[in-house]
């Protein structure tokens, strides 16, 4: 691993290893979940990505706000959101935070600023760029952090949405997450380039790659991002280059992939990689990590029992909410 | 040679005939003479002899069919005969005859579906008010029901008397209905009644086994002779005297009425019209009468006598000129040379063409025949 | 009463809301200083709450239907301008899955008090891809409410009310009605949504109508009063939600719908309505229900075209006649 230019605390680093490693672990769950059949539809699982989602929120204040997507778990824990909540969401129950009505693919924590996941690729950017907006008419500095994956860049919504905030200057920072697949589609079937960062140009905005799987990169690039934001000095685009760790959605055995990319890929597990770091550098023994790890489990298992106890939704809410 | 049967005049009004029912069928050899279909007019059946011997070709009104008079009911040729083409485009008419009959039912359920036709506001209202739809006449588009005409039947109802039942009027009851129609319409009527004393007439009729009808037809015929202009029809702005006198008797029946008639009346005495009369009336009850015992009347005698009826005012029966109305013999007190005495009196009301005569000739024969009653 | 102009009780909607509540902004397309709007609605506009709360957008319907949402949920209140209504068709995503869904989709943890206006119509020969009439899509959005004023009194008392409702609002304005007066109070007021206004009392035939065509059928109404047909226009301000009570109502007092829109006829509002009439109301209908509306052709560019399809006073007369016997 490189060199970092900034400095960060113990508590930190500590912090954003039991994020990645909760991020994991509850992926884990669900897929477990979705494997006894009390996940209803289907899932996206964030694993292998836990860095780009921890290193960004852990630039973010509380009234900070993020945008996700489909494969939007990470995101949720990463800014904060309950764990039992999110898990009972994803089962469909009356105690999620929808209420059941999202599910995997629509969770939202309002109270932590997660505004919401959007199923339609690309769809979240001008809303991200709307909440930049409402920002800077309210004159606080807050900062919103968008979330998307490579796909979508190649939307109208992406050209759209960027353009907006980087003529306004609004104080958003777009994070795209390239896995190198669109579903089962690669990178370089659907645009020339490789970078998709370069494609800030256009709208005369920063645009930096980072290795996505190093969260400390990640870390830093959004840092610098976030502190661009809050001076109102406008969006950035960060491509975090990473790779999922296993198909689209639950049911895609991603054939599609050439074993030795997937085998080299797993070599550089985010999670893995920082946990070995952490150890390397004395920031914390095997003791304390497994005890970490244990905890994690602990309040995973928890979670998850909340979930599948708590009850469904009755039928009639269905109704419900559709107006304010 | 082919030879057609045709549907024969049985009256003077005859307009048209139903077959009642074919003998024979296609194929048969038939005699000529020998009963064929029997036919159904206004009031009597009758039975159509072959006009030829043969083979009963082709049948073109089959049975329930309503043929005119002079139509072809079907064709006789001789056995090796082929059926004539000329036959053959006229049968074709005749075909149409034939569909109508065969589908009576589906035309019907159509008719009625069709007036059931109507806007829901309409049904609406017909179902708060437990109106039948099929009673309401619909003045929308395509006869469709519309609310307003439930609305008017409903202020109509409110003043007109509920139908309980409905009788069409078919057979014998509709012919009857448009022979008096015809009469009231075509000729302008008038009523004279007379009284008769009786008394010399029941004295006849214990001695001799004749009833006060047959006294009734000797003496109208009697007095027809002497009023030949009464025993006429007005044909085409033309007094046709009759040459013949025969008088028909009104009967009653569960069918209808019947006008049996008695040929010659004039000619007849007493006890031979009680005899033709006797057996007329017998076949009357079981419905046997023949074409001629039906036909060729010039006047008629209606007795509502029976019913307590004394007098009243009956409609001619078309195209003879004169009808005489009979009412009950019932004792009442007179007065003769000054005393009050007890008579059994009878009423006669004599309906007559105003066109043919006026009243003073008709009171005159009236006068006859009360002078023919009371000296029998 | 004062007499102004439809884009000028529009303006003055705009404006009070702007003074009334902070987090009212507008953005769209020319709608700031140099432009004033394709249709003059925000002149003024700028000037007085400055270029941030008046803002001119990119030609990016998609992003600044989404923009507007992600500040409705984020505490503003924006009012987004789409130029012409058939432009609406590149933020149907934004406006359909995204404003009209995430109330709803995040169990009513957020709300999305946005505010769209756009102007449907046809007649000044722009042909197909500006004169189209396609409320019948937003019908059919769930989580959309949509408004849709025939006059200068209604466009600003909606106007009002769809600012300050908590939800996503599709405010459908006509091209040809912005110049058209009316009678406007000066006092405060608002018109709720979902309450149907009785243009003309009348007791032979119902006629519903919607923005322009409100006028058509006045006309119509007028000279159908010649011969003794009276006409009753109902024009329901809202599609959503409608005022089915009002509808059903005045079917039910004269037997008798016709339902004058300008959208294509098939599956169109008029369908939506007739529907409704005939599920709701069947047993009051003295005739059947009859629509009038566009045929089932873009809109031409000629003249003699263009007002071939449009919805006019003959077509009503002529749909009135065919069911009052």
């Amino acid at each position: 691993m490189r060199d970092y230019r900034l400095k960060l605390a113990k508590e930190k680093l500590i912090e954003m290893h039991r994020k990645m490693l909760e991020i994991r672990h509850f992926e884990e769950k669900v897929f477990e979940l979705y494997g006894q059949n009390l996940v209803p539809g289907t899932i996206h699982l964030y694993a292998g990505q836990e860095a780009i989602a921890t290193g960004v929120c852990a630039n973010l204040r509380k009234d900070d706000y993020i945008i996700s997507t489909h494969r939007g778990h990470g995101h949720c824990i990463a800014k904060g959101a309950k764990l039992d909540r999110i898990m009972a969401e994803i089962l469909g129950k009356k105690t999620g935070y929808c209420k059941g009505k999202g599910g995997s693919m629509h969770i939202a924590d309002f109270s932590v600023g997660m505004l919401g996941a959007t199923a339609v690729v690309g769809a979240g950017i001008p809303i991200a760029s709307g909440a930049g907006l409402s920002i800077k008419l309210r004159g606080t500095d807050q900062v919103v952090a968008c979330f998307f994956g490579e796909g979508a860049s190649n939307q109208g919504t992406f050209h759209e949405g960027i353009n907006m905030a980087a003529i306004w200057a609004l104080p958003v920072v777009f994070v795209c997450e390239n896995n190198l697949y669109a579903m089962g589609t690669r990178q370089s079937k659907v645009m020339l380039i490789e970078n998709i960062a370069n494609r800030a140009v256009a709208y005369g905005i920063l645009g930096v790659t980072a290795d996505g799987n190093d969260v400390l990169a990640v870390y830093e690039a959004a840092n610098e991002a976030v502190k661009r934001a809050r001076e109102g000095k406008g969006p950035t685009l960060i491509e975090c280059k990473t790779y999922r760790h296993k198909g689209h959605s639950r049911v895609d055995p991603a054939a599609y992939r050439p074993k030795e990319e997937v085998e080299e890929w797993l070599k550089k597990d985010p999670v893995q990689q920082f946990k070995t770091k952490l150890l390397e550098m004395k920031i914390l023994t095997e003791t304390e990590a497994n005890k970490i790890e244990q905890d994690i489990i602990a309040a995973i298992e928890k979670a998850s029992k909340f979930a599948i106890d708590s009850p469904y939704p009755t039928p009639e809410e269905a109704l419900e909410d559709v107006y304010a | 040679m082919a030879t057609e049967i045709l549907m024969p005049r049985l009256s003077l009004t005859m307009k048209e005939g139903t077959v009642i029912e074919w003998f024979k069928k296609e194929g048969d050899t038939v005699e000529k003479g020998e009963p064929l279909v029997e036919v159904l007019s206004e009031k009597a059946t009758y039975d159509v002899e072959a006009p030829a011997s043969g083979v009963l070709r082709k049948i073109l009104a089959p049975k329930g069919t309503d043929v005119p008079v002079a139509g072809i009911l079907g064709i006789i040729t001789a056995p090796d005969e082929e059926l004539p083409e000329i036959e053959v485009a006229a049968a074709v008419p005749r075909i149409e005859v034939e569909e109508a009959v065969a589908v009576p039912e589906r035309k019907v359920v159509e008719r009625v579906e069709e007036r059931f036709i109507a806007s829901p506001a309409a049904k609406r209202l017909a179902r708060e008010h437990d109106i039948d739809l099929t009673q309401v006449r619909g003045t929308g588009p395509e006869g469709r029901i519309v609310e307003e005409d439930v609305r008017s039947l409903i202020e109509e109802m409110k003043v007109t008397p509920r139908v309980r039942e409905v009788i069409p009027l078919t057979g014998i009851k509709k012919t009857a209905a448009e022979r008096v129609s015809l009469s009231a319409r075509t000729a302008p009527q008038t009523t004279l009644t007379m009284e008769v004393d009786m008394s010399n007439a029941m004295k006849l009729h214990e001695k001799v086994q004749v009833s006060y009808t047959d006294m009734l037809v000797r003496a109208v015929a009697k007095a027809l002779r002497e009023h030949s202009i009464i025993n006429s029809t007005l044909e085409d702005e033309k007094i046709k005297i009759f040459a013949d006198i025969n008088v028909g008797v009104a009967v009653a029946t569960e069918r209808g009425l019947i006008v049996p008639v008695i040929r010659n009346a004039d000619k007849k005495t007493l006890e031979e019209i009680a005899s033709v009369s006797k057996e007329l009336f017998e076949k009357t009850k079981q419905g046997k009468l023949t074409k001629e015992e039906l036909t060729g009347g010039t006047f008629t005698i209606t007795n509502l006598g029976m019913y307590g009826v004394d007098i009243f005012t009956p409609i001619i029966n078309p195209p003879e000129t004169a009808i005489l109305g009979v009412g009950r013999v019932v004792e009442r007190p007179v007065v003769v040379d000054g005393q009050i005495m007890v008579r059994p009196l009878m009423q006669l009301s004599l309906t007559f063409d105003h066109r043919v005569v006026d009243g003073a000739p008709a009171a005159e024969f009236l006068q006859k025949i009360k002078k023919f009653l009371e000296n029998p | 009463m004062r007499q102004i102009t439809y884009r000028d009780a529009l303006r003055e909607a705009l404006r009070e809301e702007m003074l009334r509540d902070k987090t009212v902004f507008i953005l769209g397309e020319d709608v700031g200083r140099y432009w004033h709007g394709a249709f003059n609605v925000t002149k003024g506009l700028a000037e007085e709450f400055g270029d941030e709360r008046v803002r001119d957008t990119p030609i990016s319907e998609s992003a600044i239907v989404g923009t507007a949402a992600g500040a409705a949920i984020t505490g503003m209140r924006p009012v987004a301008e789409i130029m012409f209504g058939d432009l609406s068709a590149l933020a149907m995503d934004q406006i359909a899955n995204q404003a009209a869904k995430l109330r709803y989709m995040f169990g009513g943890q957020t709300k999305v008090p946005v505010v769209i206006r756009t102007p449907f119509g046809a007649g000044v020969n722009i042909a197909s891809h500006h004169s189209q009439s396609l409320e019948a899509w937003f019908m059919h959005v769930s989580g959309l409410k949509i408004a849709m004023p025939s006059s200068p009194h209604d466009a600003k008392g909606l106007l009002k009310t769809a600012i300050r409702d908590d939800n996503p609002v599709m405010f459908f304005e006509h091209k040809l009605l912005y110049p058209i007066e009316g009678p406007v109070p000066e006092e405060e007021y608002t018109i709720p949504f979902g309450v149907a206004d009785v243009k003309r009392e009348g007791e032979d035939v119902t006629v519903v109508a919607t923005l322009y065509m409100v006028h058509k059928a006045l006309a119509a109404a007028k000279t159908l009063s010649k011969e003794e047909i009276d006409v009753e226009v109902v024009d329901p301000r809202t599609l959503v939600p409608l005022d089915k009570g009002a509808i059903i109502n005045s079917v039910k007092k004269t037997g008798r719908i016709v339902i004058v829109t300008e959208d294509c006829k098939t599956g169109g509002v008029s369908a939506e309505i007739a529907a409704m009439v005939a599920e709701e109301a069947l047993d009051y209908l003295d005739a059947p229900v009859k629509r009038v509306a566009e045929p089932d052709t873009p809109i031409p560019f000629s003249p003699p075209l263009e007002q071939f399809v449009i919805p006019n006073e003959k077509s009503i007369i002529k749909a009135v006649k065919e069911i009052v016997y």
